[in-house]
């Protein structure tokens, strides 16, 4: 028998033991649960502000058939997964080699014939935009447009190889004008463009044009205009948008001069910029991708970004981004094919990778001996350079989101296509758009909303709760805190439903109602005071005081929302000339929305009444009644114990409850996402709508790549939410621990 | 004391602040009373077969029409009226609403042979029976034309359940074998694809691997032939079934055939009596709970939504109450009271107040992307390669977990406020008599708090069941083609994408292309998804009550 005993205390004792440990791991893995849900949005956000990084794929001299002197221009292709890649060289003899990306063993060889006719045996210079595409200017002034290309390929056993190619697309013969100092083409399905620039400041522009007539035949035309530029001259820098309808040329005296050609080849427009005042040279010209913005190198080392931005009537070449400076002349400026940044090579041998709309410098490369070619690959991930010495280096590098940074999610940018720097979300459009991620309008608009929800609730709860802590009778108290707490229990897409279909056409038609109701409802009630100090003589009245005020209000405010009503049309037809909204937009500028931030002060708010009506009004009950009696008993009125003894020892947790309050309100989704038209405006009128950062989630989400920008800038407001509300909700809950203790201690 | 002096008393003490303070609370109950009642008179409204009447404008145009609502413009004071006039293929706009003006209404007849036809496709008909010509189908030849429509109903029905329905059953079994022979190709896919990779693969494995692949992809081809093959008998057998054809008369004098095939129910309105109203209103709210939606989610039933929201709730519930007792029981009894407990308090409590958007992104980025992406690469390399994601996406079991975390701090808080409510003496009594901690807690304390936690538990449920914004990037969709639980191999499918009451009211009031024509079904759903979180709570607080009330009454 005692060893039974033994026994069960023994296992007793086990249980007991293992229990303290399951349980108390259990309580920390949850602690540690809120703790990795910082850690993982943060996470997932940080990335955005990495920069870029780089490493070494391959270094080693040219192959000897090549001289580093001759070299013209070099572009590299680097594979997705382990596929092999190659570097190809463009040398001054008309022959582009392909080498492999490693030991730069040559793979393929394909020699560029000059235009038929010409007599050219060499290449003078070379010029290349969109990528791979060189325009090739031979040495008896005739040119050719080339393109490398790149195909996947399966072989027999199904491995992934590539075969890379050259293609001409376009020639032009040269008219025995010599040689132009500077020349490109561009060639489209609209036809082929050639610019030539010969010394003396003679700008030669002649158009080929593919056209199909009627029978299906095609039709080739072909058309030369000559400007005279020497006014410009000394003209260092050239070039065009991928249509070549634009042209751009820089001069030695800080000039840049833009042409635009119509369909016909005609002069549209024609705009000379003194660019620079200190008359500082222009020495490279290039098109960021989109064809909308121009990079522009000069001697200073200086990179700058111009677009065209309406100044009053006409439109004006502006310089809008400044990049990182180099130490000395910028030599060459590529544009990069996906997305808006530009690599730019200075005449010291160093190389800057920029983004243009972030003004992120993302990389800055100075090999162990000066660079002077370099290329790079169309996804942006690789990139070779030639030194002097002609060794020829290739390197993966990536910048996953150059187009984020703090300026880009929090200041005022100045984007394409824009008379202005400003605050804008906008992440659609497409492939060469320029996308927006302010926070600044979500921020607004959570702000927004969240306040006019507050304006709403605030009053209307805390008074509540007051008359329910202080004023009513107990048993009605009992009932009326399972009601309000059934309020809140309302799914918000239920509230957010009803607001959004039935209340905002109703509010859209009554507007002048609701606006009036402010008036004739204190209007009524006051009138209903003056009565009730006559009627409150009598003593059935007066037993209305005892806690049943509220029932004899309810027909007092329906009547003063009914005269509201009434007047409605009235007022309408006499102040406001028949319609609102028309009067608004006439006089005031204002549109009203049907979906603006009242409907989301009535919707928010309702979801945010209940909230801070039972906090408030647990701390208004816990106030001592000792403190109450002792009050009433010095003949203090019930108004004037309230103001004077209650709301001063509540007041810590009233506040807490308004926190908590805005913290719900900053965070709602449903009701905004459906209420709110989700239109990411800064404009504090009532009647427009917003977008609030946590709509903006549930509306930008599901189109977001996995790791893209756009991914990780929600996941930034997810984080900026969280701070936001665990802030809010700490600073409440430390307010309302001291309240308890407080009158712990009472 | 003289009735002015009384006067004055009555402002100078502040007694109209009492009552405006009093105004504010009738406000807020009136405005909950209003948001209730408009969901109620709406909800509760939609299926009542109300009579449709035909309309005679001044001009002389006439159509039926249901009485939907009449406005009456603050500004003018004009008041005009909405009809629902149903037969959209014969709008221009294709619209079922219509208003008019009060003055243009000449006069309203309710003619009792107006007939109200549901249909598949195209909302609801309304027209006079005029004759059902049904050449192929055997009906009585000398009875009224409505019984004739009955008969010619319920023998397309028949005819539809004897050889419709046994080509689906084939149909959905070969389909179920075709996906079972895509993802075997798939596999053996994947596998060739992998030893051409790794050089020294033996060449008779891929020997054998190929010709398997062969003979799944002959496989493959075969069932998807035999599958076309029976859809397109079905779908023979479907047109030889619309020959049948009602033809209705028109206000306008006009007819129009409506197909038999085509029809749900019918009904005439303005000649039922009450009881068979209710018998209406009955099989309509059957309907609702028990049938598939129809019409991008505007008509029909209910029933995947209902069933994605009870697996949703049930599936949360099962993973985050253990942990949340587990943790309340650690806060209320185990932890010793420090600055650190103090801070996990705070923490927890906050945790209910972080915005239930970011556990959403919280668990697209953790479960979704994380762990189900890891598990897809572990167990379904094919499928990955393939670009196909069975985990790799949301699903019910993610959007259930999620929502497991965001209620977690609600049970833990409630657990240990219902701990700690028990006083002290209870505790003080049971390890007096010799127990240890541990049966104290699970003899005594647990079973006190029961009601405590079970409140916990309830509201939570409450708040799962009416959250939408995480599950919108965890996984919910508006039309889920098969529900999680079916009778296919594992029976239980986590990782299907399911429909859910709450999205349902955003989706078909917001994203529908008909809204007006949408707004009663919405409006049913929200009286549907209200009911059960009104009565959840209720219960939860109801419960609650009655044990603070123990606690008060007794002292020990």
């Amino acid at each position: 028998m005692p060893l039974t005993v033994q026994k069960t205390t023994a296992r007793v004792k086990r249980h007991d033991r293992v229990a303290r440990w399951v349980i108390t791991l259990g309580g920390l893995v949850v602690i540690a649960s809120v703790i990795a849900i910082l850690v993982l949005i943060v996470g997932v956000a940080v990335p955005l502000f990495r920069s870029a990084t780089i490493h070494e794929l391959a270094r080693g001299p040219l192959p000897p058939a090549l001289k580093s002197a001759d070299v013209l221009a070099i572009g590299i292709d680097l594979p997705a997964g382990n596929a092999a890649g190659a570097v190809h060289v463009l040398a001054r003899d008309g022959a582009m080699s392909f080498l492999a990306v490693g030991d730069w063993s040559p793979l393929l060889r394909r020699e560029i014939e000059p235009p038929a006719g010409s007599t050219a045996r060499q290449v003078r210079a070379v010029e290349r935009h969109n990528g791979w595409r060189y325009t090739l200017t031979w040495d008896d002034g005739s040119l050719s447009l080339v393109e490398v290309t790149s195909n996947a390929e399966f072989d027999a056993a199904g491995r992934r190889t590539t075969r890379w190619d050259l293609h001409t697309l376009a020639e032009s013969a040269g008219e025995g004008d010599g040689v132009p100092e500077l020349a490109l083409m561009r060639h489209g399905p609209e036809g082929t463009i050639a610019v030539r620039l010969f010394a003396g400041g003679l700008l030669a522009v002649s158009r080929v044009v593919v056209t199909e007539n009627l029978l299906g035949d095609q039709e080739t035309s072909t058309s030369t205009q000559t400007i005279d530029v020497h006014d410009l001259d000394r003209i260092t820098a050239m070039t065009a948008d991928s249509t070549g309808r634009t042209l751009y040329i820089g001069n030695d005296a800080g000039c840049l001069a833009r042409w635009v050609f119509d369909e016909e080849g005609a002069v549209q427009t024609r705009e000379i910029v003194r660019a620079f005042p200190d008359r500082r040279a222009v020495t490279a010209l290039a098109m960021v991708l989109g064809d909308i913005s121009l990079a522009v190198g000069d001697d200073r080392g200086e990179l700058t970004t111009w677009f065209t931005v309406r100044v009053g009537e006409k439109r004006a070449l502006t310089r809008i981004h400044a990049l990182a400076a180099h130490a000395s002349v910028v030599r060459e400026i590529v544009a990069s094919t996906r997305n808006k940044s530009v690599w730019s090579l200075g005449e010291l041998g160093t190389l800057h990778w920029d983004h243009m709309t972030s003004e992120r410098n993302l990389l800055q490369l100075s090999g162990a001996q000066p660079l002077v070619q370099f290329g790079c690959a169309p996804q942006g991930h690789a990139l070779v350079a030639l030194d002097v010495t002609g060794q020829l280096t290739a390197w993966g590098c990536q910048a996953a989101h150059p187009e984020a940074s703090w300026r880009t999610l929090f200041g005022r940018v100045h984007y394409e296509g824009y008379d202005e720097p400003a605050f804008t979300w906008q992440t659609t459009g497409g492939d060469d758009f320029e996308p927006k991620y302010s926070l600044v309008p979500l921020l607004f608009g959570t702000l927004k909303g969240t306040c006019y929800a507050m304006f709403f609730a605030v009053p209307l709860a805390l008074f509540s709760a007051v008359y329910t802590a202080h004023f009513t009778t107990p048993a009605f108290k009992r009932t009326v805190k399972p009601v309000v707490e059934i309020m809140a229990a309302i799914p918000s897409v239920v509230i957010g439903f009803l607001v959004a279909l039935w209340l905002a056409p109703l509010l859209e038609r009554w507007i002048i109602a609701v606006f009036l109701s402010l008036l004739t409802m204190p209007a009524v009630f006051l009138a209903f005071m003056g009565i009730w100090q006559l009627l409150r003589r009598w003593d059935a009245c007066r037993r209305v005081e005892n806690g049943y005020e509220f029932l004899v209000l309810v027909p007092v405010l329906l009547v003063g929302a009914a005269l509201a009503a009434a007047w409605a049309g009235w007022v309408e037809s006499a102040v406001f000339d028949g319609s609102f909204s028309q009067w608004l937009y006439q006089n005031l500028g204002v549109r009203m929305d049907q979906r603006n931030a009242l409907i989301i002060a009535f919707g928010l708010g309702f979801a945010v009444i209940p909230i801070v009506f039972s906090i408030a009004e647990d701390a208004l009950s816990a106030v001592p009644h000792s403190l109450t009696a002792a009050s009433m008993a010095v003949g203090a009125s019930r108004w004037q114990t309230l103001w004077r003894i209650i709301l001063p020892s509540a007041s810590p947790g009233i506040f807490a409850g308004v926190m908590i309050g805005f913290g719900r309100a900053v965070g709602e989704t449903m009701i905004v996402l459906m209420a709110t038209g989700n239109t990411p405006l800064i404009d504090l009128s009532p009647f427009n709508g917003m977008r609030t950062l946590s709509a903006n989630i549930a509306v930008e989400m599901p189109e977001a790549p996995v790791g893209g920008t756009l991914y990780r800038v929600l996941f930034l407001c997810a984080v900026i939410l969280f701070i936001l509300t665990f802030a809010l909700n700490t600073t409440a809950e430390v307010v309302r621990q001291r309240l308890r203790k407080r009158f712990g201690r009472l | 004391m003289t009735p002015i002096r009384h006067g004055t008393r009555f402002w100078r003490q502040g007694e109209p602040l009492v009552w405006a303070t009093g105004g504010t609370l009738a406000f807020v109950l009136l405005s909950t009373v209003l948001l209730i009642g408009v969901v109620l008179v709406h909800g509760l409204g939609v299926f009542w077969p109300s009579p449709v009447a035909e309309i005679t404008l001044a001009d002389g145009t006439r159509f039926h029409g249901q009485q939907v609502q009449t406005e009456t413009h603050p500004g003018t004071g004009g008041v005009s009226v909405q009809f629902k006039t149903a037969n959209r293929e014969l709008d221009p706009q294709r619209l079922d609403f219509r208003w008019v003006a009060q003055e243009a209404l000449h006069r309203l007849d309710y003619p009792a042979d107006v007939m109200v036809v549901e249909r598949l496709e195209n909302g609801s008909f309304f027209g006079c029976l005029e004759r059902v010509d049904a050449a192929g189908l055997d009906l009585p030849a000398d009875v009224p034309v409505l019984e004739q429509l009955v008969a010619a109903l319920t023998a397309v029905r028949s005819e539809r359940a004897a050889r419709i329905a046994p080509l689906a059953a084939q149909i959905q079994t070969l389909n179920r074998e075709l996906q079972r022979v895509q993802d075997t190709l798939l596999r053996l896919r994947y596998r060739r694809q992998r030893s051409v990779e790794q050089p020294d693969a033996a060449a008779d494995a891929n020997a054998t691997c190929d010709a398997a692949i062969a003979r799944a992809a002959a496989r493959q081809q075969e069932l998807q032939a035999r599958s076309d093959e029976l859809g397109a008998e079905q779908r023979a057998v479907a047109a030889a079934l619309r020959q049948a054809t009602a033809v209705f008369r028109l206000p306008s004098g006009d007819t129009h055939n409506v197909a038999v095939a085509d029809m749900v129910r019918v009904w005439q309105p303005n000649a039922m009596s009450v009881w068979a109203k209710c018998r209406h209103y009955a099989a309509k709210v059957w309907e609702l709970l028990s049938d598939e939606p129809r019409e991008s989610n505007t008509e029909g039933g209910l029933f995947p939504a209902i069933f994605g929201t009870v697996m949703l709730v049930f599936l949360m519930a099962i993973t985050c109450f253990p942990l949340g007792v587990v943790a309340g029981v650690y806060l209320g009894e185990y932890a010793r009271e420090g600055p650190l407990v103090k801070t996990v308090r705070i923490a927890v409590n906050n945790l209910a107040g972080v915005p239930s958007i970011v556990y959403g992104i919280f668990g697209l980025g953790f479960f979704v992307y994380g762990i189900g992406r890891l598990l897809d690469e572990w167990f379904y390399p094919h499928l990955v390669e393939a670009n196909k994601m069975v985990f790799g996406t949301g699903g019910l079991l993610w959007a259930s977990l999620t929502l497991g975390l965001l209620t977690v701090p609600v049970v833990i808080v409630s657990t240990e406020e219902a701990i700690r409510t028990i006083p002290q003496g209870v505790r003080a009594s049971s390890l007096a008599l010799g127990a240890t901690k541990f049966q104290t807690l699970v003899r005594v304390l647990l079973p006190m708090s029961s009601p405590g936690i079970m409140t916990g538990f309830i509201l939570a449920m409450a708040r799962a069941a009416g959250e939408v914004a995480p599950l919108m990037i965890t996984g919910v969709v508006k039309l889920a083609p098969t529900l999680p639980v079916d009778t296919q191999f594992p029976y239980f499918h986590p990782d299907r994408k399911f429909m859910h009451l709450g999205f349902h009211i955003f989706d078909i009031g917001f994203q529908s292309p008909n809204v007006e024509a949408s707004k009663p079904m919405v409006f049913v759903t929200t009286f549907l998804l209200v009911l059960i979180v009104l009565v959840m709570s209720s219960v939860a607080i109801y419960l609650r009550n009655s044990m603070r009330r123990r606690f008060q009454s007794r002292d020990i």
